[in-house]
């Protein structure tokens, strides 16, 4: 640990920490824009200068150094007991004396000269470090009288638009197709004040190659202006509008850390949310976009049951019935549950219990979206299992005494002998292959749980609606064992429900002793009865997660 | 009258010196020779040192100095000839390249030795063709004569070098600029420290030396220290006590151009004042001096009251500007002030590299506006100052004083000094090129302010006489901080 005089507070922070981090880890704001933690450090904004402190032997004295140094790249480590300054300093150094002050308003004022200014049609307005840093340490007033210029509008691939007269040439979308995709499709074209971000390009201008790699999308994220832009958010709200909420990926099974921004109506934009052991700042652009069947139309939003060969809309207290009705008829062994590697952990669990101390059958299974492809950048990978629980499914599944969680040809062998299918899916554009179809079919009668309609709901007997992510409290098991939450944002759709709600209440229907008031209240008995899970209560596993042991 | 010091030109004149047969009859690489005879590598350098010799291309840093920073251990180390020549008003490198290119690779292999280098790279301006072809085919018969390649002369050394074509942009002169060139990236100069001596090419320790620095070498070799230090004046370095000897020895391609009549290159001691070398440029075409640039267009200007001073490396940065690549540029009464910083303006705004925020987008708005003053629609207001006072009526309130104030020329100050403050030395660039745009811009503003003023007047370029357009000593910033260096031994 280093111990440094910041402004005119004395603070300990970790060797090898920037003086961007150091400030910020004490509450104090160095502006910065080309700076990124997850990337290299040109340099180049000019915008997080400080004023460091030295030594100068003629004088005698502690002064101010004669250049100011860049924060981003001025580390601070542990001096030598002969080179501590004032005798105990590792290092001094002022963010807000007159000097830094006047240096931020220059450089505010050159990166604004060219800058068109269009914060009441940009995207960015409300987020932009460009507003907010020339807000708190700006002028409020141009001296620039000459011409702007004005470089073209360009469509860079499939999700990404660059408005270049907004960029400030920080260069970070640079080096994260650099860096962390490894990809390289953006540079710089033309010099100086004409610089310009461009993907490559033949001489008539038709691209040779496009930004459209699975995690382009994060250049939006990085761009500290509205040069970069989302086309799927584009001019859909001002980011002021939306709330959010901290929850996790669903696209596979690494897990990203997100943040749900929405509104009462719908899920907006996802955005990576920083954890160092599993999505660093990133995340891929199958799960960034992948949140449009949340705000579907098509939602299942009532309980169907099969009138005359059709499914038809019924209410709650119906649909349970005939269910309960029908499961009170056939023996134990002749039913099967199957939980879902898309539910959460208490989803899970609410059935295991449900179908090992209500229907008293240890036979269950585990459905789930299919494999997809994996996909390794240099500092982030896509993982095949496109679930994002399905480590914790099988866990929970499995848990009670003597459970047996069937997956894969033998769930499906399974399923052709049983009577009655009580199928918890949450996975709805997984296609059914002709053998696991006619499994289904086979099923005197199919209980489906699911948010969209598919080809599951369309051979069940009754369809259940239940929630998506967005809509619920949970968590998530990930493929290296960390322990995440998932919080609600929306409510469901309709008469939708969360799946334990839906569970539980058949288990009640059928005389079961469950009485759980919401999901939290589920993570503590998990706690108590999944081996590994002890320490996964929502309290403990906050934000951050926690990694089973 | 003064006499040329030819030494590196010395030959430069005599028929195909550009061969290996008849540089060797002019006393070709036995300067080497005796280095690999007569010396240990730590002897070149403790010469080098001792020589006082000071970098030519630009900075004027300490050859010597420089490669005592070199870590020894780290190999491989390597040379990075700067042969980018495009200071405007420079022009001295490239006849060394086009017409004594063995004079080049004869330093370039004592530097070799000296530092324990294998690899060199030279990096050539891309418009120096001819330059280019000559020093290939050097390079071509040095390796056919066994002074390039493996086991040079059966020394066991082994040295190696390579020309590389720049593509045109003048930031790849500046050293890191040009190592990031060299390795096929956009030519963007590096945050420093950590500085080429440590971190260079290919991440590994380099040395940067200008084609004139290296060809100073087999003389400093050949000649001997002694006789090396006794051209040009040694000042006392006064900021130590006792005073520590400022050597400023050899001589230097002084490229003339402008208003002389016979303008070129002449290689003179160190220490002339521009005086006396218009003299030697066949003296003033025109009237009167009305100012002079002594190093590149990047150095602070000089007017007619400053001719004095001596072309120096220490001379001119205690007179507020700099030797830089030595280009004089000469102008006389006939020049337009405004219209020289516009044209010099034009040049930065083009050549910025474009990286770092204040010069990028700095450069540009200062060429703007002396384009502005210089098409006639500078900003002059006359305002109210609210000066108060015992005003007209006897009693304390607004004294309604005006005062004429030129706001552009305000404003291309504040501006420049936004980018490089030029009086406290300070900048908040990634290089010096900042400071090589801020300097024309407020010098050429402060000294010559009456023919800005005059144009903001009336209108357009108005070219005053010298008497009247140049601001005098009194009122000159740097004539007023000048400090005229004494030589060490007169203490
Ligand atoms: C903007 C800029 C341009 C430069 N251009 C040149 C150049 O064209 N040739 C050169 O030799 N040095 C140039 N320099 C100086 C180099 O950075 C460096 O100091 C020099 O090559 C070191 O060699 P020396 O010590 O032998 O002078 C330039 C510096 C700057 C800041
Ligand atoms: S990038 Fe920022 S400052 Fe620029 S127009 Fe957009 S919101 Fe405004
Ligand atoms: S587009 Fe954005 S991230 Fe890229 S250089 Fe411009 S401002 Fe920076
Ligand atoms: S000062 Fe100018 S030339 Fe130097 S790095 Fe910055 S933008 Fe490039
Ligand atoms: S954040 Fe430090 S220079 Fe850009």
């Amino acid at each position: 640990m280093a111990f440094i005089k910041l402004n005119d507070l004395e603070v300990e922070v970790e060797d090898g920490t920037n003086i961007v981090e150091a400030a910020r880890q004490h509450g104090i704001e160095v502006p910065h824009y080309c700076y990124h933690p997850g990337l290299s450090r040109p340099a180049n904004c000019r915008m997080c200068l400080v004023e460091p402190y030295v030594f100068f032997p003629p004088a005698g004295a502690i002064v101010p150094d004669r250049q100011l140094a860049t924060g981003c790249t001025t580390t601070v480590r542990t001096a030598p007991p002969d080179r501590k300054l004032d005798g105990k300093y590792d290092f001094i150094v002022q963010t807000d004396s007159p000097r830094v002050k006047k240096a931020r308003e220059d450089i505010l004022e050159f990166l604004l000269v060219h800058h068109p200014l269009d914060c009441p049609v940009c995207d960015q307005a409300g987020e932009c470090d460009l507003q907010d840093f020339s807000h708190r340490h700006g002028h409020d007033k141009s001296r620039y009288l000459e011409v702007k210029n004005v470089p073209p509008k360009k469509d860079l691939g499939p999700d990404v638009l660059l408005y270049s007269t907004r960029c400030i040439v920080c260069t970070r979308c640079i080096r994260f197709c650099e860096e962390v995709s490894g990809s390289g499709e953006l540079g710089l074209i033309h010099r100086g004040s004409h610089d310009e971000i461009d993907i490559p390009r033949s001489h008539d201008g038709t691209p040779i190659q496009v930004l459209d790699n699975k995690l382009a999308g994060n250049v939006v994220d990085i761009c500290p202006v509205g040069a970069l832009i989302s086309k799927d958010f584009l001019f859909k709200s001002r980011p002021w509008f939306l709330e959010k909420a901290n929850s996790v990926c669903t696209g596979c099974s690494v897990g990203c850390n997100i943040t749900v921004e929405y509104k009462p109506d719908g899920v907006y934009r996802l955005k990576p949310r920083f954890h160092g052991d599993i999505n660093q700042y990133w995340m891929c652009d199958d799960g960034r976009l992948g949140y449009h069947y949340v705000n579907s139309e098509d939602r299942l939003q009532l309980p169907l049951k099969r009138v005359d060969d059709e499914l038809t809309p019924t209410h709650w207290a119906d649909a349970l019935t005939v269910i309960t009705e029908k499961l009170s008829e056939v023996a134990a062994e002749d039913i099967l549950v199957i939980g879902s590697a898309q539910g959460t952990n208490e989803d899970n669990y609410v059935l295991q219990q449900f179908a090992h101390d209500v229907l008293q059958t240890t036979q269950l299974g585990l459905f789930g979206q299919l494999p997809g492809e994996e996909h390794k950048f240099p500092q982030f990978s896509i993982e095949a299992d496109k679930n994002p629980n399905t480590a914790g499914a099988r866990t929970i599944l499995g848990s009670a005494n003597g459970n047996n969680v069937l997956e894969g040809d033998a769930l499906w062998e399974k399923v052709s002998g049983a009577k009655v299918v009580y199928l918890v899916s949450g996975a709805p554009e997984r296609p059914l292959e002709d053998a696991e179809k006619s499994a289904l079919e086979s099923v005197d009668f199919l209980i489906v749980q699911d948010i969209l309609p598919s080809e599951v709901t369309e051979l069940a007997d009754v369809v259940l609606p239940g929630t998506t992510f967005a809509e619920k409290d949970g968590t998530f098991t990930n493929s290296t064992g960390w322990v995440q939450r998932i919080r609600k944002a929306i409510d469901p759709p309709g008469e939708a429900r969360a799946d334990w709600e839906i569970t539980q209440q058949l288990a009640k229907q059928l005389g079961g002793e469950m009485n759980y008031h919401f999901a939290g209240e589920i993570a503590l008995a998990i706690a108590e009865n999944v081996p590994g899970y002890g320490d996964a209560t929502h309290q403990k596993i906050g934000d951050a997660g926690i990694k089973l042991t | 009258m003064i006499e040329e010091k030819r030494i590196l030109y010395e030959h430069l004149d005599v028929p195909d010196i550009n061969t290996f047969d008849v540089f060797r009859q002019y006393d070709g690489y036995t300067r080497f020779e005796k280095a690999i005879a007569e010396y240990q590598p730590e002897d070149i350098a403790k010469m080098v040192m001792d020589s006082g010799l000071k970098g030519r291309g630009g900075a004027g840093f300490s050859t010597g100095l420089k490669w005592s920073f070199v870590p020894r251990d780290i190999k491989p180390c390597y040379l990075c000839c700067n042969a980018d020549e495009s200071e405007p008003g420079t022009f001295s490198n490239r006849y060394v390249l086009e017409k004594n290119p063995h004079l080049l690779i004869e330093g370039i292999l004592i530097c070799c030795y000296a530092m324990g280098i294998e690899t060199t790279y030279v990096y050539i301006r891309g418009e120096f063709t001819l330059g280019k072809k000559m020093l290939d085919a050097a390079i071509k018969e040095a390796y056919e004569k066994g002074y390039l390649g493996k086991d040079v002369r059966g020394t066991g050394l082994n040295i190696d070098i390579y020309t590389h074509p720049g593509a045109g942009a003048y930031i790849c002169g500046e050293e890191t600029g040009l190592i990031e060139s060299l390795e096929g990236k956009r030519g963007q100069p590096r945050n420093k420290p950590p500085f080429p001596a440590v971190e260079g090419v290919f991440g590994k320790p380099t040395v940067v030396q200008n084609v004139e620095t290296l060809c100073n070498l087999p003389f400093i070799v050949g000649n001997g220290v002694e006789w090396y230090t006794q051209m040009g004046p040694t000042y006392a370095d006064t900021r130590a006590n006792p005073p520590t000897p400022d050597p400023n020895t050899g001589t230097k391609l002084y490229c003339i151009s402008g208003d002389v009549n016979e303008p070129g290159v002449y290689e003179l001691e160190l220490g002339l004042t521009s005086t006396e070398l218009i003299e030697v440029a066949g003296g003033l075409r025109g009237e009167e001096v009305k100012a002079v640039i002594p190093g590149g267009s990047s150095a602070p200007i000089l007017t007619h009251y400053e001719l004095d001073t001596r072309l120096d490396f220490t001379s001119l940065t205690l007179a507020k500007s700099m030797l830089g690549s030595g280009g004089i540029i000469v102008m006389n009464e006939t020049r337009n002030i405004v219209d020289c910083l516009l044209n010099i303006m034009k040049f930065y705004a083009h050549e910025s590299c474009g990286q770092c925020t204040p010069c990028r987008w700095g450069t540009p708005w200062v060429r703007d506006i002396v384009q502005r003053i210089a098409d006639g629609n500078g900003r002059k207001s006359t305002i109210t100052r609210p000066k108060f006072g015992v005003a007209e009526n006897g009693r304390w309130g607004d004294t309604g004083e005006t005062e004429e104030i030129y706001e552009d020329l305000d404003l291309l100050e504040s501006v420049a000094n936004n980018i490089a403050n030029v009086d406290t030395m300070t900048w908040n660039t990634i290089c010096v090129f900042g400071i090589a745009v801020s300097w024309p811009a407020v010098s050429y503003m402060r000294k010559f302010r009456p023919e800005f003023e005059a144009a903001i007047r009336e209108g357009k370029l108005v070219t005053l006489s010298v008497a009247e357009a140049t601001v005098p000593p009194e009122e000159n910033y740097a004539y007023q901080q000048r400090f005229v260096p004494k030589e060490f031994a007169d203490l």
